[in-house]
């Protein structure tokens, strides 16, 4: 430590969280932003000479970090990340500062270290400069929480100038038009993942409206430097695709680092068509086969965690890896070894954990955002061991205190588990959705958050055995509903 | 004969804040639960609106940097359709953004004015603070259902000329402006509200009121809408925070 200042922050934020444990409590975000106002400058002084990863982006940050993570594990590497929700500059001076003493074990034991951060697009834009991380990636941007985060353009701006505050290698979604023109200016140190045209199944021949409504949102419809509206060659989801403007030229790249995927039957191949999406269900045992494509290399992999979104943060993750090593000249880092590492890949908090309970099974779906919702509900309506889906809805500040984007979702063109559940304080808005998609009222039970603990027991009751209740809870909800498992449940192994 | 609505959404691809559609899936569901037809057509940028073709007309609310896209085919290419529509007793919806860019001007936070169309005498400042919560408003047009449940989330403050009614009364929340206990505003069959989202398929009174309009309109001479239940609604509405009688 060069100042002062700085040893002093890290003291007092160490003692901070140990005062905080012994009381039994997580210790994320206080004892950073006690550091942070003793010394405002501390993160440069933590970050000097380490190796850091940085992602910013609206959906994938917490499942590309956790893939990332177990890459460069397996790899030799200690891993240090800031746990999800952690990610304004609070959060991740804490990880940081519990990283010091991590780092130097590691170090003393012969050992290389990573911090991988996950950062919110405004601490981003605030504390990059200070990280100077050695690769940037930003996942995608989305509508999400508009109250809290302002308009996609102006989180577009944010992130422009986190990365001109840096001189790390940028790593970009190809397919996504407001991330896709950060490029700008940037070139040289960019480098694009995205999906392969081939891949995409959604076009809009074969892929018309199904609801016969107004179109549901689509967040860039018009060009980022004209303003004219774009085309679609092919889309995969939501407005990432094969985009490109017919009148200032402006178009999707081809990416350095594509994955696409093998549908293995025909059966499924028609179905992917139908519904625009893959089928979710791989092999159970072998998971789905996706192949990267790097430099002229390809390697297929069976990945264990469904969803076209995975195959874009595989890819990101994948890409980050390979640029991390060329930054820092780990030769170890190749392509191929990275890619390979997939297959042993577990989902990350609240993202697709499979958890059983007696004969049946739940599993937790995290969903915070419209396009992040249509994702998940893709993936129920296709789960073949659904018994039960069961939705809550909070608004909090954490969650955003507008639940009005539940209307942008398209629940009209999918099908649902015979019984479902809705709660959390916007049982209401929920309920009325869903009514309004079409889901008969004798076929769903409604109640308020505090009796979401109850509806639990009544929605696992219901589910046949060998089935698996699926339950979509936005933040603060997931965190209530965890709490109340682990008590009623005694689920306390299966998550730190 | 079956009854047939034909309604225009202006702009889908740019005025989709804030789950607006949630609207006309409303519109949709009342409609076709009574065997009433439904038909939607998107009308965006360069394409042409014409007013007789329609018997609402839907207008949401939208990202700045959209609403800058549209401004001018809103104000210059269609203006003048969209201002015959009005005063041909057109059944309108604007919410919000689309609720501003009826009136006269947004005066941003730095004093600059953008122009908007000027078909109904209302105008709106800029502030920097945004009202964001629940909000309950008592609206006379509908009789015994008079209480409308809604959401807003804006900045700007809207202030109503001598002609324009409100739509409704602020019970609960800011509504215009923050200032008078005023919502949203009525100028012939154009209504307008800053609750976007959920705003009609939580007020099933409303969209029933809306539907009824536009057939009476479209027939000139009175309609007896079949009633219908709202028992979803009313659950629906029941479980709402600022309820005061579940």
């Amino acid at each position: 430590m060069t100042h002062f200042r700085a040893g002093l922050a890290v003291l007092a934020a160490k003692g901070i969280s140990k005062g905080l444990r012994l009381l039994g409590r997580g210790a994320t975000t206080l004892p950073g932003r006690a550091a942070l106002k003793i010394y405002p400058q501390i993160l440069s002084e933590l970050s000097k000479d380490r190796n850091i990863i940085v992602l910013t982006g609206t959906n994938g940050k917490t499942t590309t970090t956790h893939m990332a993570a177990g890459i460069l594990k397996v790899r030799g590497y200690t891993v240090i990340t800031n746990v999800s929700g952690a990610n304004l500059a609070t959060g991740i001076t804490t990880t940081m500062i519990e990283g010091i003493r991590i780092r130097k074990n590691a170090e003393k034991a012969g050992g290389r270290s990573v911090y991988i951060i996950e950062a919110d697009e405004a601490a981003f834009a605030k504390i990059s400069g200070q990280l100077n991380p050695r690769v940037c990636v930003v996942t995608n941007l989305f509508r999400d929480q508009l109250d809290r985060y302002g308009e996609l353009v102006h989180t577009q701006s944010l992130i422009a100038k986190g990365l001109d505050a840096t001189t790390a290698q940028i790593l970009l979604d190809a397919d996504d038009s407001l991330v896709a023109a950060l490029e700008r200016g940037r070139d040289e140190r960019v480098v694009f993942f995205g999906m392969d045209e081939s891949s995409m199944t959604r076009n809009t021949v074969t892929n018309p409206l199904k609801s016969g409504l107004s179109e549901t949102t689509s967040d860039a419809s018009y060009c980022s430097f004209c303003q004219t509206k774009y085309e679609y060659r092919a889309r995969s989801f939501g407005h990432l695709g094969a985009f490109f403007c017919p009148s200032c030229g402006y178009s999707r790249k081809i990416p350095d680092f594509a994955v696409s995927y093998n549908i293995p039957s025909e059966e499924e191949k028609e179905a992917a068509l139908r519904n625009g999406d893959v089928p979710f269900k791989g092999p159970a045992d072998t998971g789905f086969p996706v192949t990267l494509t790097y430099a002229g290399e390809s390697v297929t992999v069976a990945l264990p965690i469904p969803g076209i979104h995975n195959f874009y943060n595989l890819a990101a993750a994948v890409a980050a890896c390979v640029l991390f090593g060329q930054k820092c000249g780990d030769t170890s880092l190749t392509f191929a070894g990275c890619s390979k590492e997939a297959e042993n890949l577990l989902p990350a908090f609240g993202r697709m954990e499979k958890i059983p309970v007696g004969s049946k099974s739940v599993c937790l779906l995290l969903v915070k955002n419209p396009v992040g919702l249509e994702r998940t509900l893709s993936f129920v309506s296709e789960a073949s061991d659904a018994g039960g889906m069961y939705l809550l809805l909070n608004s909090n500040d954490a969650d955003g205190k507008d639940v009005s984007w539940i209307w942008d979702v398209d629940f009209e063109s999918r099908s649902y588990p015979e019984k479902v559940f809705v709660s959390g304080e916007r049982y209401g808005d929920m309920y009325l959705r869903l009514a309004y998609a079409g889901i008969d009222k004798d076929r769903m039970q409604a109640q308020p958050m505090t009796c979401c603990g109850d509806l639990l027991d009544e929605a696992l009751a219901q589910c046949p055995d060998g089935k698996c209740l699926y339950i979509l809870p936005n933040y603060t909800a997931m965190l209530a509903l965890r709490k109340i498992m682990v008590k009623r449940y005694h689920l306390r192994e299966f998550w730190k | 004969m079956q009854e047939k609505i034909r309604l225009c959404h202006l702009y889908p691809d740019l005025l989709n804040l804030y789950g607006d559609r949630g609207n006309i899936l409303a519109l949709k569901r009342r409609t076709s639960l009574r065997g009433i037809e439904l038909e939607v057509e998107a009308v965006s940028i360069g394409e042409n609106f014409d007013p007789d073709q329609y018997d609402i007309i839907f207008l949401g609310g939208g990202q700045d940097a959209e609403q800058n896209i549209l401004r001018s085919d809103f104000v210059s290419v269609k203006g003048d359709k969209i201002k015959e529509a009005v005063e041909m007793n057109k059944v309108f919806l604007c919410i919000c953004g689309g609720y501003q860019m009826m009136g006269h001007y947004y005066e941003e936070q730095d004093g600059h004015k953008i122009e908007c169309l000027g078909a109904i005498n209302i105008w709106t400042v800029g502030k920097k603070s945004r009202f964001i919560g629940d909000t309950v408003y008592s609206c006379d047009l509908l009789g015994e259902s008079k209480i409308l449940y809604g959401f807003e989330n804006h900045s700007g403050r809207t202030y109503l000329g001598d002609d324009i009614k409100p739509l409704a009364k602020v019970l609960t929340g800011s509504g215009n402006n923050g200032e008078d206990r005023t919502e949203g505003a009525i100028y012939k069959n154009v209504y307008c509200t800053y609750s976007h989202g959920s705003f009609l398929p939580k007020n099933p009174a409303m969209t029933d009121f809306l539907i009824k309009q536009a057939l009476e309109v479209q027939k000139g001479k009175p309609y007896i809408l079949p009633s219908l239940t709202s028992d979803v609604e009313n659950f629906a509405r029941k479980a709402l925070p600022t309820c005061k009688n579940p």
